[in-house]
């Protein structure tokens, strides 16, 4: 995310989304469904629309009766693998109170289970402690979240990656492979694949370079004081003012 | 009957919304079929209506004459649509009237005056607004109060907006501002005492399940976007950004958004809905809402102070929960600077309290956000902050032990958060549940949301210490220095890469939410395998400002001396050789001129 613009409005966002996210009918919960339609979008596509699923939430908030938990984990989801930046934090910020407890007389509500597991995905993510991730994330632990959700949402693995590497790209010149595979959780032929894919060079000691890019290029710099004209006008306005020469007053 | 008007009015603004496409939307929804037994109460109201007058009558006696003649007179104003008069009245002769008459108590009811201004009903709903904010700043409100402070502001509401076109009143920009400000502070407290359930007596509790609509969330949207949308005040400001002319913006906001009444309410509004979406905790679109407003004090569109500062605040806070340090500092750091040069004209104002709360909460934001995102920033008030917060920005600068800082400065400064819907009053047995097992109280949450992104920029701050010291250094050199696992601070180095680095709004982008990655640190290093490498931007030492200073200081100085009078010669003292002699000279020649620099000092 170079510029927030994609975010706030992605290029992939169709008109008429845009027209709820930016409009009144936001608030309107008939069209909840449209939004929510989007959001499976976003799970099959790979895309991303942080707002829209935002407003999907918000309607869920002024409106309990909506709530739909499997939306809203696969809402926490898409927001997870978007860190460092707060989607996650955005999301749970919406989710007010528990959601109604009515909703469990038919089938128990998976979120009360699944939340704490999102956020102990999320914070690994916020700390950058990628292998300890992975290792959770395969573990039994977190089964029921794989194969009921994460399966279903197209690139997700992918996604998580991406986190790595765009942390990876700003803290890194060159990194060892087999670094960088637990960051990824790939190894061997796979991580020399996607390392590829990246653009990134292998050397033959096993090293990875990374391009350059404006937060792995640093640059010592002293910044002076610039002094201008502006600052100076008082001083030169009284000693114009000033400047006949008066009878030097006595000094003794 | 106050509960039949309410129903009224929800059915002439649907009626009259049809048309302007809005916010059917916002209004009806799970609003239908709540006012069913409203029948069998008016008889009871009858009744009731008899001994109310008479109580009303004796009332009426009590007020002191000078009240009286004061409410006259306001009603006369109000009348002519004299805005100096109305100001006196609005911002002087009520709140002396008040330190006078009603610093306990309540102003006479809305009822009891009504003959001193011929039953004027609009007057009446001004009157109770005033009424109301007053039982609200000064007393404490009960349940009817809130109930009908609800309802008058809705018929204030639909008075101004569903009467046939704009209606003719015109009020003062402050107390238009007020208006919007008091409407959201008493949905925002009506929240707060509605998620207390413990605390509600048998009656408040039939009473808040029959009343489930009342000062929701959906109403309160409904009336600020209704003000917008009558007002056109966005497309206003956008034809303002246009450099649209006069003529050509008053052709585009038609009939009402040309009066001032609409155009101000209007924009009120959008800093309401700002306030609202924050109080709620949905930070994107307060500030999505915001986006046609632009941010600077060059062509303020308001002179309210009050407006400017709630403005500001929102904004920072906003950007603080969306992780954008740098743009809530320039947030804070424009109001603060504002706020200290408005002081000297502030002080009389009764808002002047209430600003200065705000601002030092804005001290408070600035510390964190200073903490989280160290730079180099403006010294004005980062000299204030270190003197009220000092202790906690210390704390805060160490990573971890510093939580507890910023958990007493986050809950003393961030918004008066509410939850969106009530507690299930109308259901007997989740309500038991609800008082059993109680939801976790709107501030810890987003408290804890924010804890957590605090928790996970903790080893910053003894990174960066350790690295200030090198300009290369081997990673595992520098773990064993930090007696920590090499792989895992290798993570928190990116951790730290990342708390360096924040969007911000770097130039001129459109809306608030725009903005481009920067580099918020003045140290920065790259792992080149398992070497970091270090380099830091240092500020060279300003002089300027020192040597400017001390020269304008010298040439008050030579001002001073030279317009004094010469000194008298002094007595004539001991031989001049003999000061001379002992090295001290200084007892007759420096005297006159220390009184010289006293004086300049005290000037």
């Amino acid at each position: 995310m170079a510029s927030a613009a994609n975010w706030s409005s992605p290029s992939t966002r169709p008109p008429l989304i845009e027209t709820l996210v930016s409009g009144v009918d936001r608030y309107n919960p008939s069209n909840v469904s449209i939004l929510e339609d989007y959001l499976y979008h976003q799970i099959r596509s790979e895309e991303y629309d942080c707002l829209a699923n935002l407003a999907i939430l918000k309607l869920y908030q002024f409106n309990p009766d909506l709530y739909n938990p499997d939306v809203v984990i696969n809402i926490l989801i898409k927001a997870l693998t978007s860190s460092p930046f707060p989607d996650f934090s955005l999301c749970i910020s919406l989710l007010d109170e528990r959601p109604a407890s009515a909703a469990s007389q038919d089938e128990p509500d998976p979120l009360p289970t699944l939340l704490p597991i999102l956020t102990a995905l999320h914070s690994l993510l916020q700390q950058c402690r990628f292998p300890t991730f992975w290792t959770l994330y395969r573990s039994t632990e977190v089964e029921a979240l794989r194969d009921n959700y994460t399966v279903e949402c197209v690139g997700f693995e992918d996604a998580v990656r991406e986190v790595a590497v765009r942390a990876v790209k700003a803290a890194f010149s060159s990194i060892g492979s087999e670094r960088l595979g637990t960051y990824l959780d790939l190894s061997g032929a796979d991580l020399s694949a996607y390392v590829e894919k990246l653009g990134w060079i292998v050397s033959n000691s096993g090293v990875v370079s990374i391009p350059a890019n404006p937060d792995n290029q640093i640059e010592s710099t002293v910044v002076q004081e610039n002094i201008q004209l502006s600052q100076l006008t008082k001083v030169i306005a009284h000693a114009a003012q000033t400047s006949q020469p008066a009878a030097v007053p006595v000094v003794n | 009957m106050a509960q039949q008007r309410k129903a009224m009015w929800e059915a002439d603004l649907d009626e009259d919304l049809q048309d302007v496409d809005l916010s059917l939307a916002i209004g009806n929804y799970g609003q239908n079929g709540m006012y069913e037994d409203t029948q069998s109460r008016i008889d009871e109201a009858t009744l009731l209506a008899v001994q109310q007058q008479m109580a009303q009558q004796a009332a009426f006696a009590q007020i002191p004459d000078v009240v009286k003649r004061f409410i006259a007179h306001f009603h006369q104003a109000v009348l002519d649509n004299n805005l100096a008069e109305i100001t006196v009245a609005y911002e002087s002769g009520w709140n002396r009237l008040t330190e006078k008459f009603y610093a306990k108590t309540e102003w006479p009811e809305a009822e009891v005056i009504a003959p001193l201004v011929n039953d004027d009903q609009i007057f009446l709903i001004l009157y109770r607004e005033l009424y109301y904010r007053h039982v609200y700043s000064r007393l404490s409100p009960d349940i009817d109060d809130r109930l009908h402070s609800y309802e008058n502001s809705c018929e204030l509401f639909n008075y101004l907006l569903n009467s046939d076109g704009p209606v003719p009143l015109e009020l003062p920009e402050q107390w238009l501002w007020d208006i919007i400000d008091e409407f959201i502070y008493q949905f925002q407290s009506f929240c707060v005492w509605r998620s207390k359930v413990k605390s509600k007596t048998e009656e408040e509790l039939t009473m808040l399940a029959d009343a489930n609509q009342v000062w929701s969330s959906y109403s309160v949207l409904n009336v600020l976007y209704s003000l917008i949308q009558k007002s056109k005040i966005n497309e206003h400001l956008v034809g303002l950004q246009e450099g649209k002319s006069a003529e050509e913006i008053s052709e585009i906001v038609g009939e009402y958004g040309t009066r001032p009444l609409y155009k101000l309410l209007g924009y009120f509004s959008i800093i309401g809905l700002l306030r609202v979406h924050s109080l709620l905790g949905d930070f994107t679109l307060a500030l999505k809402v915001m986006e046609n407003v632009e941010l600077n004090q060059k062509s303020p569109f308001t002179r309210v102070t009050a407006c400017h500062v709630t403005t500001y605040y929102y904004v920072g806070f906003c950007y603080i929960m969306l992780r954008r340090y740098p743009d809530a500092i320039r947030s804070f750091v424009s109001i603060l600077n504002f706020i200290l040069r408005m002081r000297q004209y502030h002080t009389r104002s009764y808002q002047y309290d209430q600003i200065n709360k705000t601002a030092d909460r804005m001290y408070a934001l600035f510390a964190i956000c200073n903490a989280l995102s160290p730079t180099r920033v403006d010294d004005n008030i980062s000299n204030i902050v270190k003197e009220r917060y000092g202790e906690q920005f210390g704390k805060m600068s160490r990573g971890e032990e510093g939580i507890p800082a910023f958990e007493e400065l986050f809950l003393y400064a961030c918004p008066k958060f509410i939850s969106a819907n009530p507690p299930p009053y109308d259901d007997a047995e989740l309500l038991a549940a609800h008082i059993e097992d109680p939801p976790v109280e709107p501030a810890q949450r987003h408290l804890a949301l924010f804890l957590a992104e605090v928790r996970a920029q903790a080893p910053v701050p003894t990174l960066r210490s350790f690295l200030k010291l090198y300009t290369s250094l081997d990673a595992k050199k520098l773990a064993s220095f930090l007696d920590a696992d090499e792989e895992e601070m290798v993570q928190q180095l990116m951790v730290m890469k990342q708390a360096s680095r924040s969007v911000s709004r770097v130039g001129d982008e459109k809306g608030l939410l725009d903005g481009q990655m920067i580099s918020t640190s003045d140290l920065d290093f790259v792992i080149n395998e398992n070497m970091v490498h270090i380099s830091e931007s240092t500020v060279g030492r300003r002089y300027a400002g020192w040597f400017i200073r001390n020269t304008e200081h010298a040439q008050r100085v030579l001002d001073t001396l030279r317009a004094a009078p010469l000194p008298v010669a002094p007595k004539p003292t001991g031989p001049p050789a003999e000061a001379g002699k002992d090295g001290a000279p200084a007892s007759a020649a420096p005297r006159p001129q220390k009184v010289a620099w006293g004086s300049v000092k005290a000037a």
